[in-house]
This record gives structure tokens, C-alpha cells and sequence, in this order.
């Protein structure tokens, strides 16, 4: 019983910080950094709540919360792309905008209560020992995190689009010369992702735990942001990212009495960060391996034609 | 909090009038004879500006404060309020210089323990207006304090736990490991004990914010994994009652705010304070002359559920949810004074005790031993007030590190 209540916790957790990385790698995919996904996640989860609570349909929520989080990519995408401004400032602009934001879109929602996305039991693997409830008895929104990382690594590997997007995150200017359209991929890009920032916050307050409350989300927008560093830019790495840190995040109550301080175990995510930026550092020095994994070589370069 | 202050309504409003009219009068002359201090009123009006540490919005510790700005604001012609909200703590000297220059407050509350120095300072930056600053201990002439303690409530919320819990096992989510926690854990564990001598608490601390809803969801799912079914915490969401309502005989305690609409199967009871009536005692008296700029060094409230500073519920006037009456009513225990009764009774019974003008039972009274078997309270002797404010040690049933 304890075992599957904590192997569920994780996947709820995982599922948050999944989503969002999902739709940052998309982004800096294509060579655009943007810091802005606390913003933009705070911002959906708020927009979806009050969307969810005055429409009485949490997937119209989702819609909603998706809607924001691909406007404010939006804000981020005419800055960074069309007048090449800081990509670095701009994100971070964003995400304390949208920190604003999602208090006064949320503003009178704050102690309402919504009908949450519930649990749909997938016929015949619900019934797996262990598995099935931890992984295969959750709302379509954890489902969704599962459809989207083979999804996302099909798009960016296996077909044109991909190499498109991957091109132009590693050289712009010879994808120009090409005839790609740079500027129309990387707001595309730049939008979807934040579409799926949007979906991650919309997943916090419609699926996770229906409410909401100025700055929910504590700051953890910074985590998919790390993750997207340490799964070197690819969706099945950032999967297995997003369970370890949804792992750490609901051990550290689990070691509470062993004698380790709380604190050092709320340190985890951020200690391994910087422990896998330090070994991929060492071990993935190869131009080679570099290609499928690693930073796009262009990222928070700015492009211009010609 | 509406239905909270029809409750007290015709009780209340005669009182006030009563005492601003006698009030006045005996103010009236005391003008006559000469004015001693500065008072910002002379019967006229009174504003005052309030500081929040958090957004309105965070339904916890900002959001119960507001209410009671809010409660005495619409009560009162003479009092205008302003406030500022999400004040972070190294910018608290210019907002209160601000409420008062730009604003024109002539009393200022700041509503953070990180607000004291700077309360102090503007203290004698501004000798001629008033401060009060919530839950620190350092006063001047024009800075008093204020504060209510909730430790009675989850005492009274133990009982139940106790008396309900299934497993034997309650848990507490807490945010940080101070001594109001500590000895919010303490009583909570205390009551259950005096119901069901086995029951055992275990604590999952968060370390990372006051108010973290992420961390606190997770806290609880683990106590529940654990085998808690009785769920208490201290930090400032209602996710704690959120878990329980998603968890199938699991329950849990509403806290600060009345909450109990999250989780309206499995929220018992809770704590809730209300600011309202003690910014109704304390700007009344400013009104009235009683207090001033010169008198408020030994002005302290600590307010308990004696002077109506806090109660039982997690509704305002719904100390236990209906639905769980029958069954605490079924639950017979043996107290060593009052006999055989329900459990349901026994907490009537220490509510009347607790609102007794003299406090006739008090949770922290010996013999009380700590994790360690080691004697901390002796039989018969009350905790003092000092210890209760500096207490750093779990009582023996705790599971938990009191310095994690």
C-alpha cells in the first residue's frame, strides 16, 4: 500500500516537471533560450484554475492554460527573434511578469474549489501489481506526458521537421542559406513550447491539486530549466530526469527520520545538476555524441539574415 | 467571517456603543482638563495602514489578516485602512514611511515577525504616530505588540484525532521547526494521547517555505504512506485537506482560514484566528484615547481562546464538522475529573474550560516527559508562558526530529 501511495506521488510530481521540460527542449531546440517558463507556468495554472472554475470543464481549462502559456512564448518570441533582443534578460522579464500575472488573473479564484480532472483506470493494466496503480490509474494529463516524449523524440529525430528545427538550433545562417525559413521555426517553436509550459501549469491546478494560490508553484519553473541541461536536450533523457527529480522531490519526506539532514536532502535536485552538468562535461566531449545530445550550438545566439 | 459577526452582532454593537458614547464622554472632559499626549483623533478620524508579509490571496496567514482589516474597516465610520500586501522585508522602513507620509496613517500595523526591527525604527523615526507589530517581542512608547496562539485548538483538535484515528497514527505537515510549531505538534499530540494513550504523531518538516503547496502535497501523501489517517499542519495552504479529501479514510484539521470547503468530508475540525475582534480592541482604544504614542511599551496581547482571539473550527461557528459528531459522540473515554464521557463532550467540556476567565485547564500540564523519557513538566505544574514561547522538545508519542 505505502509503496504504491509513493510511487504514485512521484509520477504526479515527475509529470509536472516533465511537461514543461518537454516544451523547453522544443524551444532551445531551435537555438531560443528562454527563462521564462516559471512565468509562464504560474501564469497557465492560474489562467486554467479560473478558466476551469467559471466554464465548470477542466478541459477547456487546459485550453486555456495552454492559450497563456503560447501568448507569453509569444512576448518572448518577438523580443528574442524579431528584435534580437537579450535572450536571457527577456526570459526572466517573462517569468517575473508572469509571476504578476498570475496573481491578478487568479485574484478571485483564490479559495474556490473546481471538479479536478480525475483519474481514468486504462482497462486491463490498471490491474498490474504495483504498475498499474502508480502508473496507469491517473488523470489524461499524465497519460498525455507519456504520449508526448516518444512523440516529441520522433519529431526531432526521425523526420524533416526535426532536422529543420535541429538545424536551425545548430546553424541558422547555413539554414538560411537552405531556403528555411529560421525566424517562422523558431517562433514556432517557441510558442509550442510554451504551449506545453502552459499544459504543465494547467496540470498543477487542474489534475494535481485543484486551488489556487499566489505562487503556488514555489519557484520550481527553475527546475525544468536545470532539467533541460541535465537530460542534454533530449525527450527520453528528460523522462527519466523528470522521474528522478519527482523521485527526490518525494523521498526527501521519506528520509526525514534517518538521520539526514532535511536540508541537504532538499539540495538533491540542484547538487545533481551540477554532478551531471560536471559528467556530461567529461564524458560527452565527442563532436559525435554531441549531435543527438547536447546544447544546439546556436542557443541564445541571436540570428540575422544575410 | 460573515457568519461569524452576525453571531456576535447585537452583542457586540451595544457594547460599542456603550463605550463610545461613555467613552466619549469621559474623553470629552479629559480634553477639557488639558490634553496630555498626542492623540491623532480627537474623536475625529483614525487611519490605519497594515503591512502583509504575503499576497491577500495566499488563503492563510495574509488573507486571515485582511479579513480582519476588512471586518473592522466596514464596522467603523471613523477608521479608514489602507494596506500593502507582499512587503518583502528589507523594504518594510520606506512602506511604513510611506503609509504615513504619502498615506497619512496615524497607526500602522506590520504583520510579519521579520517587521520588528524595522518597526522599532520607525518607531522613533515617527514619535508621534503608533505601530503594533504582530508576534514579535520588542516594544517602545508608540510600538506595541499583538498575537494569538492557536497551541489550545490543536490540543482540542488531538482529542478527536486521537479518538478517530484508525491506524494509531496521526501526522503533522509542518513548515519550519520554530518554537510555535513545536509547540503546536506538542498539543496536537497531547490531545490524542489523553483519548487513546498509544497514538503516536509523526512530523514531516517542509524547510522551504511558509507557504509551498507543492511541498506541503507531497509531505502529507508521505504521512499517509507512512499509515497516518489523522492529518494536522502548520504552514499556509489547505493542501493538507485537499490530500485528505482525495484519500480514502484519511481526515485532516483545517488551518488559520476557514478551509473546511476544501475537503468538506474530511476536515474535522481546525484552528481558526480572527484578527478582527483584536484590531477591533486595539484600534477602539487608539480612538478612544486608551492608547497613545506614549503608552504602549507594556501593551502585549497574547490572545488565546479566552479572549476570543482564536476558535475551534474549520468554519467560523462550526467547531466540529456535522458529519462527525455522531461519531465522536459513540467514543466513551475516562477522565480522572470529570468521569465516563463522550468524547465529544470532553472537548465541549476543555472548550468551556479554556474560555473560563480562568482558564481552568491549560494542554502543557505535568507530568510531561519528552522524546528522551525524560521528565520535562512535573505532575501537576502548568507550562509557564515563557517555556511554552521558547519550547524546542517533543513530547514522548512524536515521531520526529525537533532540529531536522
Amino acid at each position: 500500500m505505502s509503496i504504491v501511495l509513493i510511487g504514485s506521488s512521484i509520477v504526479t510530481a515527475a509529470t509536472f516537471f516533465l511537461i514543461p521540460t518537454l516544451g523547453e527542449i522544443l524551444t532551445e531546440r531551435s537555438g531560443i533560450l528562454n527563462l521564462g517558463v516559471e512565468g509562464m507556468v504560474i501564469s497557465s495554472a492560474a489562467a486554467a484554475f479560473a478558466v476551469t472554475y467559471l466554464t465548470g470543464n477542466a478541459m477547456i481549462g487546459v485550453l486555456a492554460g495552454m492559450a497563456v502559456g503560447g501568448i507569453l512564448a509569444l512576448i518572448h518570441a518577438i523580443l528574442s527573434i524579431t528584435f534580437n533582443r537579450n535572450q536571457v534578460v527577456s526570459g526572466i522579464s517573462l517569468t517575473v511578469f508572469g509571476t504578476g500575472l498570475s496573481g491578478l488573473l487568479g485574484r478571485d479564484f483564490v479559495g474556490r474549489t473546481i471538479a479536478a480532472l480525475q483519474p481514468i483506470p486504462i482497462l486491463g493494466l490498471s490491474d498490474i501489481p504495483f504498475f498499474g496503480p502508480v502508473f496507469f490509474n491517473k488523470d489524461i494529463l499524465v497519460y498525455a506526458s507519456f504520449i508526448l516524449v516518444p512523440v516529441l523524440w520522433f519529431i526531432l529525430f526521425r523526420t524533416r521537421i526535426g532536422i529543420v528545427i535541429r538545424t536551425v538550433g545548430e546553424n541558422p545562417a547555413a539554414a538560411y542559406t537552405q531556403g528555411i525559413n529560421v525566424i517562422l521555426v523558431r517562433y514556432l517553436c517557441v510558442i509550442l513550447g510554451g504551449m506545453l509550459c502552459g499544459l504543465g501549469g494547467a496540470y498543477m491546478t487542474v489534475a494535481w491539486m485543484p486551488a489556487w494560490t499566489e505562487g503556488m508553484t514555489g519557484g520550481r519553473g527553475w527546475i525544468v530549466i536545470a532539467l533541460t541541461v541535465v537530460a542534454l536536450w533530449h525527450p527520453i533523457t528528460a523522462f527519466l530526469g523528470a522521474y528522478l527529480f519527482g523521485m527526490f522531490h518525494v523521498l526527501q519526506f521519506s528520509f526525514q527520520l534517518s538521520g539526514i539532514p532535511v536540508a541537504f536532502i532538499n539540495m538533491l535536485p540542484y547538487l545533481s545538476t551540477i554532478a551531471f552538468l560536471l559528467a556530461w562535461g567529461i564524458l560527452l566531449n565527442k563532436q559525435k555524441v554531441k549531435r543527438i545530445i547536447g546544447a544546439p550550438s546556436a542557443l541564445c545566439v541571436p540570428f540575422e539574415k544575410g | 467571517m460573515s457568519e461569524k459577526i452576525y453571531g456576535l452582532n447585537t452583542v457586540l454593537v451595544l457594547a460599542v456603543v456603550f463605550i463610545i458614547v461613555g467613552a466619549g464622554i469621559g474623553y470629552g472632559v479629559s480634553w477639557a482638563v488639558g490634553p496630555g499626549a498626542v492623540s491623532p483623533t480627537d474623536l475625529g478620524t483614525l487611519k490605519a495602514g497594515f503591512i502583509y508579509v504575503g499576497p491577500i490571496g495566499d488563503f492563510g496567514w495574509s488573507h486571515a489578516h485582511d479579513q480582519g482589516r476588512q471586518f473592522v474597516d466596514d464596522r467603523y465610520d471613523w477608521l479608514e485602512t489602507v494596506y500593502l500586501e507582499s512587503v518583502p522585508l528589507d523594504q518594510t522602513g520606506n512602506r511604513i514611511d510611506y503609509l504615513i507620509n504619502e498615506q497619512g496613517c496615524d497607526v500602522v500595523f506590520t504583520t510579519s515577525y521579520g517587521y520588528m526591527d524595522a518597526t522599532i525604527e520607525a518607531g522613533g523615526d515617527h514619535p508621534d504616530k503608533m505601530f503594533f507589530h504582530c508576534s514579535g517581542y520588542k516594544r517602545a512608547a508608540n510600538v506595541g505588540t499583538y498575537f494569538a496562539d492557536f497551541y489550545q485548538l490543536y490540543y482540542l483538535n488531538g482529542l478527536m484525532a486521537g479518538a478517530l484515528t484508525k491506524s494509531g497514527k496521526i501526522g503533522y505537515v509542518a513548515a519550519f521547526p520554530i518554537p510555535e510549531l513545536i509547540r503546536h505538534i506538542n498539543a496536537f499530540e497531547l490531545g490524542a494521547q489523553e483519548v487513546n494513550s498509544s497514538v503516536t504523531c509523526e512530523v514531516k518538516w517542509l524547510l522551504t517555505e511558509w507557504y509551498d503547496p507543492v511541498a506541503a502535497r507531497t509531505a502529507a501523501e508521505s504521512l499517509i504512506a507512512a499509515g497516518c489517517d489523522m492529518l494536522a499542519f502548520t504552514e499556509d495552504s489547505p493542501t493538507v485537506l485537499q490530500v485528505a479529501e482525495e484519500n480514502e479514510g484519511v481526515y485532516a484539521f483545517s488551518h488559520y482560514s476557514p478551509m473546511q470547503s476544501y475537503a468538506p468530508t474530511s476536515c474535522i475540525s481546525g484552528q481558526l484566528a480572527d484578527w478582527g475582534v483584536m484590531y477591533e480592541d486595539i484600534l477602539q482604544k487608539i480612538y478612544l484615547g486608551q492608547y497613545d504614542n506614549t503608552n504602549l511599551a507594556d501593551v502585549d496581547y497574547l490572545w488565546l481562546m479566552k479572549e476570543g482571539g482564536v476558535e475551534l473550527g474549520g468554519l467560523f461557528d462550526v467547531p466540529i464538522n456535522t458529519l462527525f459528531i455522531d461519531d465522536l459522540d459513540a467514543i466513551n473515554v475516562t477522565d480522572p475529573i470529570l468521569g465516563e464521557l463522550s468524547v465529544y463532550d470532553l472537548v465541549m467540556k476543555r472548550i468551556d474550560q479554556m474560555t473560563d476567565i480562568n482558564v481552568v485547564f491549560e494542554p502543557f500540564t505535568g507530568p510531561i516527559y519528552d522524546q528522551a523519557d525524560m521528565l520535562m513538566i512535573e505532575a501537576g505544574e502548568r507550562a509557564t508562558t515563557f517555556e511554552l514561547l521558547t519550547i524546542t522538545w517533543f513530547v514522548k508519542g512524536v515521531i520526529g526530529d525537533p532540529t531536522p
